[in-house]
């Protein structure tokens, strides 16, 4: 959707935070809609979009940079600001958000910190977590509040910047988000290794869990996610077996002395092939990577969350019929989406059946991305403890009273409401 | 509204206390007053309050019991570590039960491959690193006080530690926790995966200094050892100069794994009980500290002397040996152990500023101490812009106190004014309380009390820290520190 089309379709779009706090105070008196907030749309499949009666509150005009002292290596930034936007001016001073946002000339900073958004970088740098420092935000009464600060360190208060990390909206809207930074490296590259199998890769990760290099990322791609990513990015990448992509950056000196040194330690293990992709083609091959996790056109999406070392069993175990899969093999997260051919029941049911047993019972998590019709009534598998629900939704009923608040989320639950997809999140 | 002062005239009945003797053991309670009076502060000795009875669990069951019996008969109740709080954290305010944890201090389990390890809070945080000596992993957060303070104490208060600089705050090495609510409902947030569905409770949970729950089991990530090392020591004519070479360094895109700043006072102090060689006339000692892999090091180091040298260093030495670079550490992180020779009190404060702010807070805290006629040294975490003035006094004097806590409270106004905080890891406690009216307007702490309504409905944990009274006109008189209960008041 254009950003035309996208303002013709937004019932409210404020352009300062006073006005959003005054629009969503006078709707909790009066009106008392459902409030969705909205920023480049790029992860809105996972909020239910069938709900009537909500009214989108597009963000996409607080996009100001409120205060940016580059020494200080923090920034301060209204919420509606394009991630690709606010890197590009981070650059400028040789500063980076350390984080792999998908579709970042889209994604705005508020909603990458509301759906709790991160990439193949997690494993080396951590999550928004480990970079919001300071939040403002309206709540459901319209309230205008703020957490934390513009200093690095600060334990004044509660950290309410953690719980609206990830929140998706639900329990206010953020308007302004303060972040510390990292010094943008001078190299980042990829190692691409060919293993016959995931057992092999388990080895071969379990190995690096000592390596002599500090890898920022460790990807594991099944055959069908290495083709995907060879295609799109128009790499001769070897995409015919099970891959391990390992992401390593810093001065020129450190890339090549870990690529070398994990070409080494990897070698011992049989790999059928390493390769480092071409500094000219890791950008593309990069992007495609962080990508594949909001691809919306298949009929299931989904992710995975479990230990870093249950992840290979379970890649091995989903990989069938032509699923994409790839993992963040470090973090124990994995992205799987269904081909096309996969709105019809067998032999995906099968499948998906089958995970959901394993998580069940290795205390995984199952997050329904993005699904079709025909995938509607998946159970997610949530994890986590009865009482820690209860909590969740005792904070949920405290602070937004009246549930106006992306009510179709239920993040708050247990049992997450189903998320359909509709035409408007394409 | 919540009841968040606990009610007057409270008394730990003889039934009360047998009671909580049948939980825990008569060796496992203290109700004598000559044995309690150990426990009426915790680092910051500026406030006292004895408690009336002290407990010590050893299990998450104990804790339930503990607090179920604390609710029954309207006790409020404070959760303690190793009292290492600098800010009164585990002051029991009107008195009431302290839930001592160093009993309960095992580690659980230690998982290399998934990167964590799960232990009980009353773990001395150093014993965990320690621990893991030789498998490649350490535990990060690394408070001065590591060899005391507790895994438990560090998440209440979301401590941090010289290294915090590169590697994060207590929070960035949560991964999921155990809590005991104050209605006794025990409750596991996160995991041992990365990314648990729903709220970050445990990111929520962290630095609560003690007013959600009882923590009673953490999950902690593990992180690997860098490869090498190499600990500088910078030494400066002026603090005003060391202070722009720390600007430099960071503004440049270096990240030392720890930068720390020594003025001229605390030099005197830590050399005269450790004898490491540092040179008695500086204005300043910056210890700079790189890490990572080895074919990175040396070039880190070779800016960053170049950029001392810049700034009018005198000479900058490099830790030769482990050995030396072990010692340097020590006289760091035992910096505050080594005042003793300077004064019979101190009073440390924990502000936080813009690093670029450096030169002006320092200089700042210099006019506080001539205008208020003390002795302020200083050691801080330079890199992370939160300082650590050092206030000297004899707490026998009242005058001194008065002027110590005038001073303190111009230092944390002036961090205020330029942008800051008024505590970058040692919290809010009872000691900062009058200061959250200035950081926050009425709204924040509204929500604020809202959420801690949330886990603390009745008001029993941890009262009287943290968030002032709900009506409180935040009055920038200052508080009368012998009468603890006055924080909330103000």
């Amino acid at each position: 959707m254009t950003d035309r089309e996208q303002q013709a379709n937004a019932e409210f779009q404020p352009s300062t935070q006073q006005e959003l706090s005054r629009f969503v105070g006078d709707n909790a008196r009066n009106a008392r809609h459902g409030l969705l907030p909205v920023g480049g749309r790029t992860s809105l499949v996972q909020s239910r979009l069938a709900e009537t009666g909500v009214k989108r509150i597009d963000l996409s005009q607080l996009n100001r940079i409120v205060d940016y002292p580059h020494r200080d290596m923090t920034i301060t930034a209204e919420a509606g600001i394009r991630v690709h936007d606010l890197q590009s001016l981070l650059a400028k001073h040789k500063q980076q958000l350390p984080l792999d946002v998908p579709q970042s000339r889209r994604a705005t900073l508020g909603g990458a910190v509301a759906s709790n958004t991160y990439g193949p970088r997690c494993f080396g740098y951590g999550t928004l977590r480990d970079y919001v420092i300071g939040i403002t935000a309206v709540d459901a009464s319209g309230r205008l509040f703020h957490s934390g600060g513009r200093v690095v360190k600060n334990v004044a208060g509660y950290d309410l910047c953690k719980l609206m990390i990830g929140s998706r909206g639900s329990l206010a809207i953020i308007s302004q988000v303060t972040l510390k930074l990292r010094p943008l490296p001078e190299s980042i590259r990829i190692l691409w290794t060919a293993l016959p199998a995931f057992t092999d890769i388990d080895i071969v990760l379990e190995c690096l869990t000592v390596s002599r290099t500090r890898p920022i990322a460790l990807e594991v791609l099944n055959q069908v996610a290495a083709q995907q990513i060879a295609q799109e990015t128009g790499t001769e990448l070897s995409s015919n077996t099970p891959i391990l992509a390992i992401g390593v950056e810093g001065s020129v000196q450190e890339t090549e002395w870990q690529l070398a040194t994990l070409r080494d330690e990897i070698g011992h293990f049989g790999p059928l092939s390493m390769k480092t992709v071409d500094p000219q083609q890791t950008a593309v091959v990069w992007n495609a990577l962080t990508e594949f996790s909001t691809r919306c056109d298949a009929p299931l999406s989904f992710r995975i969350d479990l230990r870093p070392s249950q992840t290979m069993r379970l890649m091995e175990q989903a990989d069938q019929h032509d699923i994409a899969l790839i993992a963040h093999a470090g973090n124990g997260s994995i992205v799987g989406q269904l081909p096309e051919e996969g709105s019809a029941a067998e032999p995906y049911r099968s499948v998906m059946d089958s995970v959901r047993n394993q998580l069940n019972q290795s205390q995984g998590q199952l997050t329904i991305l993005n699904c079709d019709r025909h995938w509607s009534d998946l159970q997610p598998v949530p994890g986590g403890s009865q009482a820690g629900w209860q909590l969740m939704n005792s904070l949920k009923r405290n602070l937004d009273p009246q549930s106006l608040l992306n009510p179709g989320s239920h993040i708050h639950t247990a049992t997450p409401a189903s998320v359909v997809r509709t035409p408007e999140a394409e | 509204m919540s009841r968040q002062t606990p009610a007057d005239g409270v008394t730990a009945t003889a039934e009360f206390v047998d009671r909580l003797r049948s939980i825990v053991g008569t060796e496992a309670v203290i109700h004598d007053p000559e044995q309690l009076v150990v426990y009426e502060c915790d680092g910051y000795v500026v406030d006292k309050q004895v408690p009336d009875v002290v407990v010590f669990p050893n299990s998450t069951q104990h804790v339930v019991d503990i607090i179920r019996t604390c609710n029954a008969f309207d006790m409020p109740f404070v959760p303690r570590g190793a009292g290492t709080s600098l800010a009164g954290g585990c002051l029991p305010v009107g008195g009431g039960v302290m839930i001592a944890m160093t009993r309960m201090r095992k580690i659980l389990e230690v998982n290399l491959r998934d990167r964590y390890a799960i232990v009980e809070p009353g773990l001395v945080n150093l014993h965990l690193t320690q621990h893991l000596a030789g498998t490649g992993f350490h535990y990060a957060p690394d408070p001065s006080s590591q060899g005391a303070c507790t895994i438990g104490g560090n998440v209440a208060t979301n401590s941090g530690g010289p290294h915090t600089l590169k590697y994060g705050v207590t929070v960035n090495h949560i991964l999921g926790l155990q809590v005991v609510l104050p209605d006794a409902t025990v409750v596991d947030l996160g995991g041992v995966s990365e990314d648990p569905t729903g709220y970050d409770l445990t990111g929520l949970f962290v630095g609560s200094e003690g007013t959600f729950g009882v923590c009673t089991r953490c999950i902690v990530r593990l992180t690997r050892d860098p490869e090498a090392y190499r600990t500088l020591l910078g030494v400066f004519e002026s603090v005003a100069d060391a202070t722009q070479a720390i600007s430099e360094i960071i503004g440049v895109g270096i990240v030392p794994a720890a930068l720390e700043m020594m003025d001229s006072g605390i030099v005197e102090a830590v050399e005269a009980a450790f004898q490491f060689g540092f040179p008695l006339d500086a204005g300043a000692v910056l210890l700079i500290e790189v890490d990572g892999l080895e074919v990175a090091v040396d070039g880190d180091a070779e800016r960053i002397i170049t950029i001392c040298e810049q700034f009018g260093a005198r000479e900058v030495r490099r830790a030769e040996s482990d050995q030396e670079r072990k010692l340097l550490w020590k006289c760091r992180k035992q910096a505050f152990g080594a005042i003793g020779r300077l004064s019979p009190s101190y009073c440390t404060q924990d502000g936080v500023v813009p690093r670029t702010k450096l030169p002006e807070i320092l200089e700042s805290i210099a006019k506080s101490a001539e205008r208020h006629d003390l002795r302020i040294v200083n050691v801080f975490h330079a890199g992370d812009g939160n300082i650590h003035p050092i206030l000297l006094f004899d707490e026998r004097d009242t005058e001194q106190v008065r002027r110590v806590l005038d001073a303190s409270h111009e230092i944390l106004s002036k961090c205020i004014e330029l942008g800051g905080s008024v505590t970058g890891e040692h919290g809010i406690g009872v000691e900062k309380i009058s200061f959250m009216n200035r950081l926050f307007d009425a709204t924040d702490l509204e929500v604020m009390r809202t959420i801690r309504d949330t886990f603390n409905p009745d008001g029993r944990c941890s009262p009287d820290k943290v968030l002032p009274t709900a009506g409180a006109c935040g009055m920038e008189e200052h508080i009368e520190q012998s009468h603890p209960k006055r924080h909330a008041a103000m």
